[in-house]
């Protein structure tokens, strides 16, 4: 595997506030604590998820790496440079999968192409090469609601691979598929992931996810989020569906889950004996 | 495969007689009806239809038709070339909007009809007040449907267009226009109906050409065929362009998902 000694993400004591807008007579704080003291690395090639309780700040991270949010106070740096606004060296896939509706499958791959001012045909090129790659080819001119939730989600992350950035942000970005969908897509990813060596950030809410596809699983605590302690995971890749029945996957787990469930009495019930979330479950939630 | 074809046939043309059926009885009731009951304000259609050959034959009738449809047209193009791109701005910078929009509302919701008067006398009867009127009628509907487009923009949307490095230009072109487009053609088919009415009713009080002054003109001759044949005109042109604005519409928005098939 690359070298992945060269640090590509550094964080050091970020902070977030969050302004929040009150009537005048409303009583109550003005402003959230959303980051607390975040410091991170996340080196060239690394796979590093992220896990911690619903509000805990996790999508709030990806932003401020992708350069949308504006952080109160601390370092961010992506490569040498200090992040200021939006850059071509990171792409997010965020949340809702923000496919534009009035583009087709394709349109949609070529946005971050035309953004950066690509002729018509290298476009097209690439476009097609990157829907090859998540396995729609045959989608290529329907339009985004026309597809299941699962091959949106493909289509954003071809849409995000496409325009090549170094850094790929993804926030739960399996959150809304079946767990079939989602165990494909899982191997798409490290597939993808080892053939072009990109850095990803994973925000999930599911522990047996991280596991299973990172280099070093980062545990935040309740919000304020801070990083409570970063786990390295040293399963063999190329991985497959086989090892999270290992005895080694299951002491990560539970590893995992003990960090997060003894991070305040506020979480306890969120996890139960699986390390499944139990308050945000979806039916489609870890199961072995 | 043949007998789907021969279904598929039959439906359109069940699809046809159920549109058209009551239309049809309507016009034979009108054709036949006028000519045993003595009428002398509600000609038969076919005494209508005759007026119109012969109207057709001598030019009046085309020359009044593309008068309209002229000045309608140009009136539309000239109102919506200056309330997208306002409406874009406004929706955008919510503040200005506040200011303007109570007038946009006061404007709106006064009948055109009562202050067509005021455009006669200051614009006189030639084309100049035509055109003035229909802006006026129609620059609110496709600006405040445009603001409303605007701000109907998905964030998220746009915070994704942001995260590919977009700049302001492109983010206007590339997602907000977009997004405020169903809006904006919803506002502009609106304003195409409405156009057509302002100028029918700005004929009729000041012009020396058009289908409006067709019909108030006829009316007092007592020509009473000829003001059916304006009548009648107006209606299939009232019919063609929505159904070419639906259709160009749909077109436009293919990208949504229809939620009720038609
Ligand atoms: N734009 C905003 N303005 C004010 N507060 C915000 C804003 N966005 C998020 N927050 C608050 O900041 C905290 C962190 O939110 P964030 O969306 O980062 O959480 P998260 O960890 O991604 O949660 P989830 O797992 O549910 O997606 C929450 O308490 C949330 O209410
Ligand atoms: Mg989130």
């Amino acid at each position: 595997m690359a070298a992945k000694n060269n640090i590509e993400i550094s964080i050091e004591n970020l902070n977030l506030d969050y302004h929040i807008r009150r009537k005048k007579k409303e009583a109550g704080p003005t402003s959230l604590h959303a980051l607390d003291d975040i410091n991170l690395s996340v080196r060239e090639g690394e796979f590093l998820s992220v896990v911690g309780p619903s509000g805990c700040g996790k999508s709030t991270l990806l932003y401020i790496l992708a350069g949308l949010q504006k952080k109160t106070s601390g370092i961010v740096k992506v490569g040498d440079t200090e992040i200021t606004g939006p850059s071509l060296h990171t792409g997010i896939i965020m949340q809702a999968y923000a496919l534009f509706p009035w583009r087709t499958i394709k349109k949609n791959v070529e946005f971050g192409l035309e953004v950066k001012g690509l002729p018509k045909a290298e476009r097209s090129k690439i476009a097609d090469e990157y829907i090859e790659l998540v396995g729609l080819k045959e989608f290529s001119d329907r339009y985004p609601y026309e597809l299941s939730g699962g091959m949106k989600q493909r289509i954003a992350i071809a849409r995000a691979l496409a325009y090549d950035p170094d850094v790929l942000l993804m926030d739960e970005p399996f959150a809304a598929v079946d767990e079939q969908t989602r165990s494909l897509l899982h191997e798409e990813l490290l597939r993808i992931w080892e053939k072009t060596n990109k850095t990803i950030v994973f925000v999930t809410h599911s522990i047996e996810e991280a596991i299973f596809l990172s280099d070093r699983v980062a545990v935040m605590t309740p919000s304020p989020g801070k990083i409570r302690e970063i786990i390295d995971i040293d399963l063999d890749r190329p991985r497959d569906g086989s090892i999270k029945s290992s005895e080694e996957f299951s002491r990560y787990r539970r590893h995992v889950w003990q960090l997060l469930q003894t991070i305040g009495d506020s979480t306890v019930e969120t996890f139960d004996e699986k390390g499944r979330f139990v308050l945000d479950a979806q039916p489609q939630e870890v199961a072995i | 495969m043949e007998d789907k074809q021969i279904n598929k046939g039959a439906n359109l043309l069940y699809k046809a007689f159920k549109k058209s059926i009551v239309i049809i009885a309507l016009l034979v009731i009108w054709l036949i009806i006028p000519k045993y009951v003595n009428n002398l304000f509600v000609p038969s259609l076919f005494d209508v239809l005759k007026t119109g050959a012969e109207l057709a034959i001598s030019g009046k009738l085309w020359i009044n038709t593309i008068t309209s449809l002229r000045i309608a047209f140009i009136g539309l193009i000239i109102s919506t070339v200056i309330a997208v791109p306002l409406g874009v701005i406004l929706g955008w910078f919510k503040t200005v909007e506040e200011y303007i929009d109570p007038t946009f509302q006061i404007i709106r919701n006064t009948s055109i009809l009562a202050i067509l008067p005021i455009f006669l006398l200051i614009f006189g009867v030639g084309d100049t007040s035509k055109y003035a009127i229909i802006i006026w009628a129609t620059l609110p509907i496709t600006l405040l449907n445009t603001v409303q487009g605007v701000k109907n923009a998905d964030p998220v949307l746009i915070q994704s267009a942001r995260s590919m490095g977009i700049g302001n230009f492109g983010l206007f072109t590339k997602v907000i226009i977009p997004s405020a487009m169903p809006f904006i053609l919803a506002g502009f088919r609106l304003s195409a109906s409405i156009s057509l009415i302002v100028l029918v009713g700005a004929e009729m009080l000041g012009a020396r050409y058009g289908l409006g002054f067709l019909i108030y003109n006829s009316m007092h001759a007592y020509m009473i065929p000829e003001m059916y044949v304006g009548i009648l005109m107006l209606a299939i042109i009232g019919i063609a362009l929505n159904a070419v604005l639906v259709r160009t519409e749909n077109y436009l928005t293919r990208w949504q998902e229809k939620v009720v098939q038609s």
